[in-house]
């Protein structure tokens, strides 16, 4: 029974579920009213790069006019963590949602079709999960240009096998059942029995990990800016700006936090935004797995 | 099938694999102009002002399937190039960072795998009691932190907080003179073993210092990972009707729990070890980056900052090559524990 | 004939998230010495859970409310009770003097283990002393017989294994043994333990016919079919000789034939164990041949007990009466029972079956019936009978 009633039974029973979609619910306000929370000032044409408030080098502790610091070059953080949210949610949406259409389609051609379309994408997925994913993504941004979306390019090269490979096991899970063989004897076409049979029945958790995966997409992009091979500097985005950071973590002499919120405070953004889809995606994994049973 | 013919197979499906692994590295190559695909075949640095010479003689400029040829023709001879970040060949630069990246890995791989497999087997026993609880929730948060944060984290409260308690780099600068002196002889080239090996506590304590918080960063987020898998992984196990049967035999709960929930239960755990590997690679990078500590990681990410194409394909393949024959390994581990996959499906 | 099992008044509940699911209610049922009892029913009626409850592996969220369980462990002893006794105490009983035979041998057995590992195991847990004896007994004789010059060198280690062996088969629970196993190589020397209890396990698995023993001891559930599995998995349950068996529809996932053949099988181990056997099926036919008595189960509650015998030529309850009119006959239209099977969640008020019965009366939707002895022997729950033959259930 997995009516939708029962899931959020099960949700409002497992504590941690409730702080992980609360977390995420957060996210979604702060992303949807960034300009009202954070209003990029008077003729700042993009808003996504961090507004300046002078050349200093050094960053500034928080005070009333920025509430959380600033960082080398005089960025505003506040402003940074709050429209970097949007950054966030963009890269990851935009990725999974690459990743799952062309996970669907190879993985469906290979689990349904199977013999040497499946060896030949298999063997295909096979090459591109031998190249370690950091270092594949490192080799594209590098060879496109630093930037987002060279980011985002690289983490669907780099993750789409892996999807493949998801859909193409539950294609397979189902693809012997009886309801299949009984629509492929009143002469479906292949793509109906697919679109409209196969997938329906076999990609829940295909579609509850691509949903959970979005907190590691932006882990990894976030990894990725922070060796400079992603946004340009000064962009709103939580990972470049941990980047600038990292000469400040040891302070001055006598005072070694004195630069704390410059790394701390886009770091906790991206902890809580990360914990929020985890925290969900574990909830998930407990209330689906058992009850699938045998799957 | 038998054990011997699937391992002959696979090794035999091994270079198919690797030679598409070569072929996507040479793809990214041409994305990049001749005068930095010259590079590679340089070996020298008095070679580079002849780099005219070299894009003729190499054909840098010609079709792509007879510059592949000429590539790999180079790397059976042992030419990887010139990795300009470490002034050095680029196979002297990964006989040169490679014991470092094994230190770590060394330390970090058997608290990963061990720990999270302890750890999840006991979550999974004593489910939705307070050990469940506790190690989900730790789980949850390592595996949710940026690698690269929590090292940056770590050294800001241990070195900087602690005076330098827990330092980055290797090994700090006096001991690194005692290290390269004739008074000391590098073995392997690793600090601890060497240490061990020339039985100097000095050095010994002092490596240990510098790999705490590098090690540290490179478990969490991996054990983590595992912990949840074996927990989950365990979880199905015991509620498999063997399990009811054992305890209608009137096993005690440890038997029960360790001997015949577990060994089903590593079979998922096993499979993906392989990402994991991929997994710690990927977090040597950014481990060795933020501390300074020059291992592979650390050349990898220069190189890919400044551009440095024959490092960075150098790397590539190295890893392409290490993670096929992790995953081989794997596969074996996989038929040995499994009898399934090893004597195939059959009925008698 | 005096009682191997006396069960009274047994509730089972369900804590859900739907609800709190009466499983099981207020059973009665005795099993005697030396008896076939075959537990009828619908799926879901609880047969099952009667097995569980017997042996207290009753699985969450399931609990046993209340009831009693006497069973006879030894003539020597008074019966014992056990819902009530130490969970280290019931495991002894697990396997060795109470043993289960389930459904589905594909399920029941470990996929990673061979044959022989899951068969000997149960020897390793409940026969310790006899393996032991004859370790000591093995190692005796070398020590006897073995007088050349080589073998005075490993004399020494023949020595300590006996003494091992030895304090194995005084000590159960020895302190020093149980450290020795930790340690790796050390604990090589017990392997005669593990060797006796393989002998033993080839000797069940001959028992119960199944051909080229010692070939199956080391092959893996996935290389055998269906029947030689369920014989692997009776040779086990077994093992030990139990004073009582339960068999959970051993044979519903098997061909026909192969049916036939472990029915034979469990008729002749029955016999030859005097053991008392519980035989859970839907299947009347089978409990027809192969039972002494029969209980008729439903919704989790006694309907009728009776020899077989009894039952099917003088069934009483309606229910048993609709279930014999619903097996199919030559030249018969079988008639299907109207209505179905009550939700488990929200089951009718006072008698369960009411609502499908062809002679319900009002109070058959207020009270429920008590079961009483109709007829010597012939028990019924309905509000039809009035027990003129007093006494309660059994």
């Amino acid at each position: 029974m997995t009516g939708l009633g029962f899931i959020l039974y099960q949700l409002r029973r497992n504590p941690l579920s409730i702080i992980g979609i609360t977390i995420i619910l957060i996210f979604i306000v702060i992303a949807i009213f960034a300009p009202v929370i954070a209003p990029p000032p008077e003729g700042h044409i993009n808003h996504y790069m961090i507004p300046r408030y002078g050349y200093s080098p050094t960053p500034k502790p928080p005070d009333a006019e920025h509430r959380f610091g600033t960082t080398q070059g005089q960025y505003d953080i506040f402003y940074g963590v709050i429209w970097g949210t949007r950054s966030a949610f963009y890269v990851g949406l935009v990725v999974i949602g690459s990743v799952l259409v062309i996970g669907i389609v190879l993985g469906s051609l290979a689990g349904y079709f199977g013999g040497i379309v499946d060896e030949v994408i298999m063997r295909i997925t096979d090459i591109f999960l031998a190249f370690p994913p950091l270092i594949l993504a490192m080799a594209i941004t590098v060879a496109l240009g630093p930037s987002l979306n060279s980011v985002i390019l690289a983490l669907i090269i780099v993750s789409w096998p892996v999807y493949t490979r998801l859909v193409r096991g539950d294609i397979l899970s189902v693809r012997e059942e009886d309801y299949v063989e009984a629509t492929r004897g009143i002469g479906s076409s292949h793509a109906r029995i697919i679109l409209r049979h196969i997938l329906p029945n076999s990609i829940y958790p295909t579609l509850v990990m691509a949903s959970l995966d979005i907190g590691a997409v932006v882990l990894s992009a976030a990894a990725l800016s922070f060796l400079g091979l992603g946004a340009p500097e000064g962009y709103a985005d939580w990972g470049q700006m941990i980047q600038f950071a990292r000469n400040w973590i040891v302070g001055l002499p006598g005072n070694p936090f004195a630069y704390w919120y410059t790394v701390t405070i886009p770091g906790l953004f991206i902890l809580f935004f990360v914990l929020g889809w985890n925290l969900l995606g574990d909830a998930f994994r407990d209330i689906l797995d058992p009850r699938l049973g045998k799957r | 099938m038998e054990l011997r013919t699937y391992i002959i197979r696979r090794l035999v499906l091994l270079i198919p694999v690797l030679f598409g692994v070569t072929l996507l590295i040479f793809g990214l190559l041409q994305l990049f102009d001749p005068v930095e695909r010259a590079a590679l075949y340089v070996k020298d640095v008095r070679q580079f002002s002849e780099v005219g010479a070299i894009i003729e003689r190499y054909g840098l400029d010609q079709p792509v399937w007879i510059q592949y040829g000429n590539w790999i023709n180079e790397i059976f001879h042992g030419n990887f190039g010139w990795s300009k970040v470490v002034a050095m060949p680029v196979l002297d630069a990964i006989v040169n960072f490679l014991p470092a990246t094994l230190e770590l890995a060394i330390f970090a791989t058997p608290l990963i795998i061990f720990g999270g497999i302890f750890l999840g087997s006991k979550a999974a026993a004593h489910k939705d009691r307070t050990v469940d609880h506790a190690t989900r929730v730790g789980a949850i948060i390592g595996w949710s932190l940026p690698t690269f944060w929590l090292g940056l984290i770590l050294l800001m409260v241990f070195y900087g907080f602690f005076r330098g308690f827990l330092p980055p780099e290797r090994l700090s600068t006096d001991v690194s003179i005692l290290v390269h002196s004739d008074v000391f002889t590098r073995y392997t080239r690793m600090n601890v073993i060497d240490a061990i090996l020339n039985g100097n506590g000095r050095v010994l304590g002092d490596a240990l210092r510098h790999l705490i918080l590098p090690v540290i960063t490179l478990t969490v987020v991996n054990l983590a990972f595992i912990m949840r898998l074996m927990r989950s992984s365990m979880l199905e196990s015991l509620g498999r009707g063997y399990i009811l049967t054992a305890r209608a035999k009137g096993l005690d709960e440890n038997s029960v729990v360790n001997k015949h929930a577990r060994r089903n239960a590593l079979i998922p755990v096993l499979t993906v070890s392989g990402y994991i590997f991929a997994a710690i690679v990927n977090g040597v990078v950014i481990t060795e980056t933020i501390f300074n500590y020059k291992g592979l990681g650390w050349w990898a990410w220069q190189s890919a900052i400044n551009l440095d194409v024959p490092s960075i394909l150098a790397f590539a393949l190295f890893n392409g090559v290490l993670f096929v024959l992790t995953n081989l390994v794997v596969d074996l581990l996989y038929a040995r524990i499994d009898p399934r996959v090893r004597l195939g499906a059959q009925v008698t | 004939m005096d009682a191997l099992l006396t069960i009274r008044g047994l509730t089972v509940r369900f804590y859900t998230y739907e609800g709190v699911v009466r499983a099981l209610e207020n059973i009665d049922l005795d099993i005697n010495q030396r008896e076939t009892f075959g537990l009828v029913g619908e799926t879901g009626c609880g047969k099952t859970l009667t097995a569980l409850s017997i042996l207290r592996l009753v699985p969450p969220p399931g609990r046993i409310e209340s009831g009693q369980i006497m069973f006879d462990i030894d003539s020597n002893l008074k019966p014992t009770d056990l819902l009530t006794i130490s969970e280290d105490k019931m495991r002894e009983i697990r396997g060795s003097k109470i043993s289960m035979v389930f459904q589905e041998p594909s399920a029941a057995l470990n996929p990673v283990f061979t044959i022989g590992d899951q068969i000997s195991e149960v020897m390793l847990v409940h026969r310790q002393k006899e393996l032991s004896d004859r370790a000591v007994e093995a190692v005796s004789n070398l020590l006897a017989t073995r007088k050349g010059f080589f073998s005075s060198f490993v004399r020494p280690i023949w020595l300590v294994q006996r003494k091992l062996y030895k304090i194995m088969s005084e000590k159960q629970g020895s302190l020093l043994i149980r450290f020795i196993k930790r340690i790796p190589l050390v604990r090589r020397l017990l392997w005669r333990i593990k060797d006796e209890s393989e002998k033993m396990a080839v000797v069940s698995l001959k028992e119960v016919e199944i051909p080229d023993a010692e070939r199956v001891m080391q092959q893996y559930p996935h290389q055998m079919s269906g029947g030689m599995k369920q014989r692997a998995v009776i040779a086990a349950a077994l093992a030990c000789s139990p004073k009582f068996l339960i068999a959970d529809e051993p044979t519903t996932s098997l061909d026909v034939t192969i049916q036939a053949q472990i029915l034979d099988l469990l008729r002749r181990l029955k016999d030859e164990m005097e053991s008392s056997v519980l035989y859970i099926t839907h299947d009347l036919a089978v409990a027809a041949e192969l039972c002494d008595r029969i209980g008729v189960m439903y919704a989790g509650s006694l309907c009728e007990v009776a020899s077989v015998n009894d039952i099917y030529t003088n069934p009483l309850h309606p229910y048993t009466l609709a279930l014999m009119a619903a097996v199919p006959r030559p030249g018969q239209e079988p008639q299907a029972i109207g209505g179905t099977v009550p939700d488990p969640l929200s089951l009718p008020p006072g008698c369960k079956f009411h609502p499908r019965c062809s002679q319900a009366m009002p109070v058959c939707q207020e009270q429920v019936p008590q079961m009483l002895e109709q007829v010597p022997g012939h028990f019924i729950a309905c509000h039809l009978y009035r027990g003129e033959a007093s006494g309660s259930s059994g």
